[in-house]
């Protein structure tokens, strides 16, 4: 049997710091190392790791929502649905049919599988969609929220569910699933960094910087997860030795820091990721700073614990 | 015949305090009104009071429950002007004051509190923040002296 895909997290706190930048040129490492890789874009709100490859969204699946609605026909007003529902999503009156309040809803379906008169049915709402497409080699899966909508741990939920279905029937499909999160230390995040087997918060060396970067290890650490974090745009204001010795000092161990260089921003808005082969980068800093990542990635890798089936 | 509902602190009651907020309010207060005039008034705590959330919902079920057809309330929020709504219970804005539950009921007997249909702040907004007036004496409205400058 073969060996289970090894699961890379890259997150981070504070927005813009870098995480799709890092998630992206990992990604396009492991595909020049020969490895099978698989991207999975889990900023539902903003996923952009499609535009910096220069691909296209494909393969659009909907993501639908349950709400319960009551027929009232069939109802008998027994108010049990009311009474076992965990968010208080419906008024009841005694004697009246059940009014639901839907922004309540969880989507729990414990009214639905509850009622005795079977009298709720479900209605499905689209909150977001999916797409996979495959860009120069890289295997992309995305989420995307329904502008308006709250709950993009739903879209994330969707897109875990595929990956379970990955891990289990085409295990032999992927070596290395790169998961790129959104910003922040919501539930949407939290989920993501419970799937790794690794996680890298990328952060960069100012206040906020090292602010959220505490605020997403305390997450991390919560979950038990091992990390390495990376300072990107390390030499943004002259503060990167000091900003390191910092981290040292809290007990953060550093994967790597990739210096300030407008190559990569160049690359950026050419949506031509850094690393691939030939993209014209090699003799900048910031493509060297990405090989010595990459190798300690590899190391840390190594080292790591790997579940193997079989 | 008008069952007039108003949010208390305390355990409410004519001489109580209007708590400015609706779904985590203390208490409610249910006012019989009769041509014009105050027939009964009974006090009911608020059991959403803690409610992380869907307080808005349980309170007006509350509201519901005690027959009240029109509801006095300082901030609402939108779950709860959803669910008031529904239950097709009218409600009426009161001034940003502080006032008692005796106070509010002569202003809705003058007609002076205007019917609103929908919230007028974001969710959770009551919550934790202090809204409730202070329980102890009322600040007195010492203008000080004028300075000379």
């Amino acid at each position: 049997m073969g060996k289970k895909p090894k699961i890379v997290c890259v997150t981070g706190g504070k927005g813009g710091t870098g995480k799709t930048l890092v998630a992206i040129n990992l990604a396009v490492m492991f595909k020049n190392e020969g490895k099978k890789v698989l991207l999975i874009d889990g900023d539902v709100e903003n996923p952009n790791t499609y535009l910096l490859m220069g691909g296209k969204l494909k393969n659009k699946k909907e993501i639908l929502f349950f709400k319960p609605k009551i027929i009232e026909n069939e109802c008998s007003k027994c108010g049990l649905c009311a009474q076992h529902c965990a968010h208080h999503v419906f008024l009841y009156l005694k004697g009246q049919v059940p009014i639901p309040i839907l922004t309540l809803c969880s989507g729990c379906k414990l009214c639905y599988k509850i009622c005795p008169e079977k009298a709720i049915v479900p209605d499905l709402d689209i909150v977001g969609w999916s797409y996979s497409t495959n860009v120069d080699g890289i295997s992309l899966l995305i989420g995307e929220l329904k502008p308006t909508e709250a709950r993009s741990a739903t879209i994330v939920e969707s897109l875990l569910k595929d990956l379970e279905n990955i891990i289990e029937n085409k295990s032999n499909d992927y070596d290395i699933i790169i998961l790129d999160t959104a910003p922040g230390a919501h539930c949407d995040v939290e989920l993501l960094i419970g799937k790794a087997d690794v996680v890298i918060p990328v952060t960069e060396p100012t206040k906020f910087g090292e602010l959220d970067l505490l605020r997403i290890i305390e997450l991390i650490e919560l979950l038990k997860k091992d990390y390495r974090t990376i300072v990107n745009r390390s030499t943004l204001i002259g503060y990167k030795n000091e900003f390191l010795s910092e981290l040292q000092k809290k007990h953060v161990n550093i994967l790597g820091d990739i210096p300030f260089d407008e190559e990569i921003v160049l690359s950026y808005c050419q949506g031509k990721p850094l690393m691939e082969k030939n993209s014209g980068f090699e003799h900048t800093n910031g493509y060297k700073a990405f090989q010595l990542i990459f190798n300690n990635l590899n190391k840390w890798l190594n080292s790591h614990k790997i579940n193997s089936k079989g | 015949m008008d069952i007039l509902a108003v949010p208390s602190i305390g355990n409410g009651g004519l001489s109580e305090t209007m708590s400015p907020r609706f779904g985590r309010c203390p208490s409610f207060t249910f006012i019989t009104i009769e041509k014009k005039g105050i027939k009964a008034v009974k006090t009911v705590p608020n059991s959403a009071v803690g409610a992380m959330g869907g307080a808005g919902v349980q309170a007006a079920q509350l509201i519901g429950m005690n027959n009240a057809n029109v509801i006095a309330v300082g901030m609402l929020g939108p779950n709860a002007a959803q669910a008031l709504n529904a239950l097709n219970i009218k409600i009426v804005q009161v001034p940003s004051q502080q006032l008692t539950v005796k106070e509010v009921v002569e202003l809705y007997l003058n007609g002076e509190l205007q019917e609103i249909n929908g919230p007028n702040v974001g969710s959770h907004y009551g919550m934790n923040s202090g809204v409730d007036p202070g329980q102890g004496m009322r600040r007195g409205l010492g203008g000080g002296r004028r300075r000379n400058f």
